[in-house]
């Protein structure tokens, strides 16, 4: 009667003669020490890349993680304002035509209060009182305010009761 | 291969201290570039890493090179290793591998070099069961059988060999080996199963019934 296909008690009997098949004597006493003698021959661990030191930074825990990620991003934006501001002191040219890059106008808007007679200008003509005859808003007003494409406003017409 | 290295003198045992760490202490102190401590590693996984690549290749030459350079390869690859899974399935994942590879280039030019039988196998009384009603001819020594055993072993594809050397053989469990070839438990199941039928088609005069 032939062993049924399900039944591998006998095959499994069969297979445990290899677990009889030991190396040549001795042969594990000398192993790891010729594993070893290996590996020092090679010179032993070599040294980390930079690259591999940085991608096990990456992996570091969270915590450390993030420390890492805000010193990159703080590394990058310092370089970038200090690119920014070699530029303006190369091309005059540019800093004129992009005033708000301008680094003399940002540090003094930054540091300086605004003038109380720069932020009335436009209401309070300096060329005298207000009158029916000298509306408000005069020829006068600071373009930045009002008037930033360079617009002109003139008086139409103006008929007293 | 080179085996030149076979003549290097016997190592001196790791320290004791060492053999008190576990594994995770041991893989630590290796990746700082502790030698003792690696030397630990390799004796506590040697037998396992050897019988599995000598079952896989049927040669004791062609496990003890694949076997060196598996943990050559796992000590370099040491940064690599995240802890994700244990030393030893990692471990086994890289000689794995690298005999399965190794065996594809070898695929034409197969030799069995098996080592002898230890004293054990002729008192086994499974195997003098097998001996002595089963095979074909009552004289058919255990050498023989050895033999007829191994060389359905190399008829089959590497993964199915490496099952059957794993379960079988080694007695890992299916979890274990799924581990180990990066599969599932299913595919570990029908693998063996598959591997298992084969087996028994190509020695079937020897597991005849009386």
């Amino acid at each position: 009667m032939s062993q049924s296909p399900d039944n591998f008690d006998a095959l499994q009997k069969l297979l445990a003669l290899k677990r009889h098949e030991p190396p040549p004597p001795g042969y594990f006493n000398r192993f790891a020490g010729q594993v070893i003698a290996r590996l020092e021959a090679e010179g032993g661990v070599p040294s980390p890349t930079w690259w591999q030191r940085w991608w096990e930074a990456l992996n570091a825990p969270p915590v450390l993680a993030l420390s890492y990620g805000a010193v990159i991003v703080g590394l990058v934006m310092l370089g970038t304002g200090l690119l920014q501001s070699l530029e303006l002191d190369a091309d005059p040219a540019l800093a004129a035509s992009q005033p708000w890059l301008a680094r003399d106008s940002i540090s003094v808007a930054a540091v300086a209060p605004p003038r109380a007679e720069v932020l009335l200008s436009p209401a309070v003509d300096p060329a005298g009182p207000a009158s029916s005859f000298s509306p408000v808003l005069g020829n006068s007003a600071p373009p930045f305010l009002f008037n930033p494409s360079g617009l002109r406003v003139e008086r139409v017409s103006y008929q007293p009761r | 291969m080179s085996t030149s290295v076979l003549e290097q003198p016997t190592a001196p045992p790791a320290p004791p201290v060492l053999a008190t760490l576990d594994d995770r202490a041991l893989v630590r102190r290796a990746k700082s570039g502790d030698l003792a401590a690696y030397d630990e590693l390799v004796r506590r996984y040697q037998e396992r890493i050897y019988a599995t690549l000598y079952h896989m290749t049927a040669n004791h030459e062609d496990a003890n090179d694949l076997a060196q350079e598996a943990f050559i390869k796992a000590y370099h690859s040491l940064r690599s290793f995240k802890g994700d899974s244990t030393f030893f399935t990692w471990l086994y994942r890289i000689a794995v591998n690298r005999t399965i590879n190794f065996l594809k280039q070898r695929k034409h030019k197969t030799h069995l070099s098996l080592n002898d039988l230890d004293f054990n196998a002729e008192h086994d009384p499974d195997l003098v069961a097998l001996i002595s009603d089963k095979t074909p001819r009552r004289e058919a020594g255990l050498a023989e059988l050895q033999e007829k055993l191994n060389a359905a072993m190399l008829q089959l594809s590497e993964t199915h060999r490496l099952v059957v050397a794993l379960h079988d053989v080694q007695g890992l469990s299916h979890e274990e080996i799924s581990r180990i070839m990066d599969c599932n438990v299913g595919t570990v199941r029908s693998r063996l199963f598959y591997a298992r039928q084969q087996l028994q088609s190509l020695l079937s005069d020897y597991l005849k019934s009386p």
